[in-house]
């Protein structure tokens, strides 16, 4: 279970999640993460559009995205989030932090 | 979906096989009418969050591992009940003192505080024939969070 990535411009990095982020996943999804921030990347679109499970690690991984890109004025996002990983969403409430958009194109275009 | 035991005999593919039967239920035609695709959702990710926490913590030195699952409908709500021959722990000890520990959007930490926000009448306890056994009920009116700092 790896992850696909595109950059999209200088600072934006889309990851399609694909099937699961979790305990299985978490550390290369870390790590591919790291990567990109060195890279450059500040703004993150996470697509879950096939995504069938994110369990308490992967949500883990995403916080620590999330602190490593927001004291650079980054964002991490979520797109086309499908009906499993909403439940989560509701579960753990972090719509309160992640804003989410019906695709990855709509998640773009704010970030742009 | 019905009431049968599955018995699993490897952490290494205990997780896909659980998946592989959560896939098979969420196809309409194995999910009973009554049980809402949210409840499914629900179950799965309770389940998911105890058999991860069994592959990555638990201690099974005494003997090859042996995990059985068991779901049945009942009504809209979905009961469940997970026994392992690990060596346990002290669930209501962690419940008491692993919240107050937790920090601002934590990476670690919250797979057994998710397992009880999303379940009700959770009961963990030793049986007679050596056996772990967590039993829950997911609820179709489900509405309790985990309250995380952000």
């Amino acid at each position: 279970m790896s992850f696909d990535l595109d950059t999209t411009n200088d600072d934006t990095t889309v990851v399609h999640i694909g099937k699961a982020l979790d305990f299985r996943n978490a550390a290369e999804f870390k790590k591919l993460c790291q990567e990109r921030v060195r890279d450059g990347s500040r703004n993150f679109v996470l697509d879950f559009s096939d995504t069938g499970i994110l369990d308490s690690t992967g949500l883990g991984s995403i916080f620590s995205l999330y602190r490593q890109v927001s004291p650079l004025n980054g964002q991490v996002v979520f797109a086309a989030v499908s009906r499993p990983v909403q439940v989560v969403v509701q579960l753990t409430r972090t719509y309160k932090v992640f804003r989410q958009f019906p695709s990855v194109q709509d998640a773009q275009e704010a970030l742009n | 979906m019905d009431d049968t035991l599955y018995r699993f005999q490897s952490l290494d593919t205990l997780i896909e096989e659980v998946h592989t039967l959560f896939d098979q239920w969420e196809r309409s035609e194995h999910r009973p009418p009554a049980i809402a695709l949210r409840t499914m959702y629900l179950v799965k990710l309770a389940v998911h969050e105890w058999v991860a926490n069994l592959i990555q913590h638990a201690s099974f030195h005494h003997a090859p591992p042996q995990v059985q699952l068991r779901i049945r409908p009942s009504g809209s709500d979905v009961c469940c009940m997970i026994a392992d021959n690990s060596d346990g722990f002290d669930l209501q000890a962690y419940f008491e003192t692993a919240p107050s520990a937790l920090q601002a959007f934590p990476e670690r930490g919250t797979g057994l505080l998710i397992l009880q926000s999303c379940t009700e009448e959770l009961s963990y306890e030793r049986t007679s024939d050596g056996f772990n056994r967590l039993s829950f009920r997911v609820s179709a009116d489900q509405d309790s969070w985990l309250s995380i700092l952000y």
